[in-house]
């Protein structure tokens, strides 16, 4: 075991690494959430060469450990195109590209949950593909997405802990470097501190993710029920 | 292709029997983690749904801690932890246990779903019947969880078998390992990554395949019953 004021000190490390934890994965997933909608676009759209292209790229994402991807980018792309690539550059990309994957069936999945019928009153309205899309289908679609979103949060967090792998030092990388400095002690208290920043992290996003949801769905039920209404007056017989 | 760098895989020849010993330690690890943690999943699903306080919050709190801490982060603790409190733990045991106890939280949820999605009416019914209760669970729920579950279980196949490449940074030398270990003789990383990543991908789509094919069969099976 550490001693406690020594053990102060690195906790004071740990929450910095938690920090630079945070911002990596956020990173990761604002620009694989970009990458990801403009998939999951492709994969609904009308040529059949985009759809193809989309689908290939999330199934051989999606079927490729990230371990590898990480490795990819750090050890075989420098070598192959002549670069210099540091840990966290190689990192945030490979955490950009994987996230893309699943935030593209995140997307695909949010814009099949709209209805049909949404589009088809749209166009019926004069409306273009891109006015559909962007006025009537995605902001109906963001909402259902939402809670999924924060599910891939919580992966692409926990996947940032291999950045640690190749020398970026975040939440996993502070842990293991106070680890060899205690060489010969017993640092079983610094991997459990570890584990803990991460499980305060996820658990307060899964929290934060039911909680949207429930959300979600008691107002897609007040707005069904208002329909309903709408539609009973409407349609019944004499009307207002 | 940036100059100096030819695409070669004759260099790695030599290496071809090491990738595939790997390719086999990696399919070994994920086969046991899965038949450890399918087992334990449903049995941690009984005790979220049991009526005993005790064992409920017991798994409850398993599920939760678990998913909600990186594979990584687990396999150090069992790895670097468990020795040094005197058990003698070896990199293969580390990191089939690690991928076990991962996957039995995630396998806890996907058969506690399986049983919500059962109506309660099948057990009254049963109850009426005069079945005891084994019967009914083992005759008249458990063939409906297992066909609800069975799709969502490929998925925790293919997750097994992408996590177990983590094994290789405690050392278990299987395929992800190899590829690293001749990369850094060879220096041929494209040529390496690119072969792992085949190898992977190949995997998971015959696994798809596979399990699709056992679904559909299990689901006739049980449905002539």
């Amino acid at each position: 075991m550490i001693s406690s004021g020594h053990f102060l000190g690195y906790v004071v490390l740990l929450l910095k690494g938690a920090v630079v934890t945070l911002e990596l994965s956020l990173g990761g997933l604002v620009i694989g959430s970009v990458l990801g909608l403009v998939l999951g676009l492709m994969r609904r759209s009308r040529f059949g060469g985009l759809r193809a292209l989309a689908l290939l790229y999330i199934e051989a994402l999606r079927s490729t450990p990230f371990v590898i991807l990480l490795f990819f980018i750090y050890y075989a792309l420098p070598l192959a195109l002549n670069l210099d690539i540091p840990p966290y550059l190689a990192a945030i990309s490979a955490l950009s590209l994987h996230c893309a994957a699943y935030m593209a069936e995140v997307v695909r999945s949010g814009i099949d949950a709209v209805v049909k019928g949404q589009w088809e009153a749209a166009y019926a309205l004069g409306l273009t593909y891109r006015r559909v899309l962007g006025l009537v289908v995605l902001p109906q679609a963001l909402r259902i997405m939402v809670p999924p979103t924060i599910g891939v949060y919580i992966s692409t967090l926990k996947d940032s802990s291999l950045a640690s792998i190749i020398g970026f030092v975040e939440l996993l990388g502070q842990g293991m470097a106070v680890r060899e400095s205690n060489v010969g002690r017993n640092t079983t208290d610094i991997l459990l501190a570890v584990a803990i920043g991460y499980f305060i992290m996820c658990y307060s996003l899964s929290r934060l993710g039911r909680y949207v949801e429930r959300r979600t769905q008691q107002k897609s039920r007040a707005v069904a029920e208002a329909g309903e209404r709408l539609s009973a007056v409407v349609l019944s017989p004499g009307g207002v | 292709m940036g100059a100096g760098y030819s695409f070669n895989l004759r260099v790695l020849l030599p290496y071809f029997s090491d990738l595939g010993w790997g390719a086999v330690v990696t399919l070994e690890l994920s086969v046991l983690a899965i038949l450890i943690s399918f087992p334990l999943g449903l049995i941690g699903a009984l005790m979220r749904l049991s009526g005993n306080k005790v064992s409920r919050g017991l798994a409850t709190t398993y599920v939760e801690a678990v998913r909600n801490i990186p594979i990584l982060v687990l396999l150090y603790i069992l790895f670097y932890a468990l020795p040094a409190y005197g058990v003698p733990i070896g990199a293969f045991t580390a990191g089939m246990l690690g991928l076990a106890i991962n996957s039995t939280a995630y396998t806890t949820e996907i058969f506690r779903g399986g049983f919500a999605a059962i109506p309660a009416a099948q057990y009254e019914a049963a109850r009426a019947l005069g079945l005891r209760p084994i019967p009914i669970f083992l005759q008249v729920i458990f063939p409906q969880v297992f066909r609800v579950v069975l799709p969502t279980l490929g998925n925790q196949i293919v997750s097994v078998v992408l996590a177990s490449a983590q094994a290789s940074i405690i050392g278990v030398g299987e395929l992800t390992y190899e590829t690293q270990s001749i990369g850094s003789k060879t220096f041929r990383y494209f040529e390496l990554f690119g072969l792992a990543a085949l190898f992977y991908i190949a995997c998971v789509q015959l696994i798809a395949v596979f399990w699709r094919l056992f679904t559909r069969g299990a689901a006739r099976t049980l449905s002539a019953r």
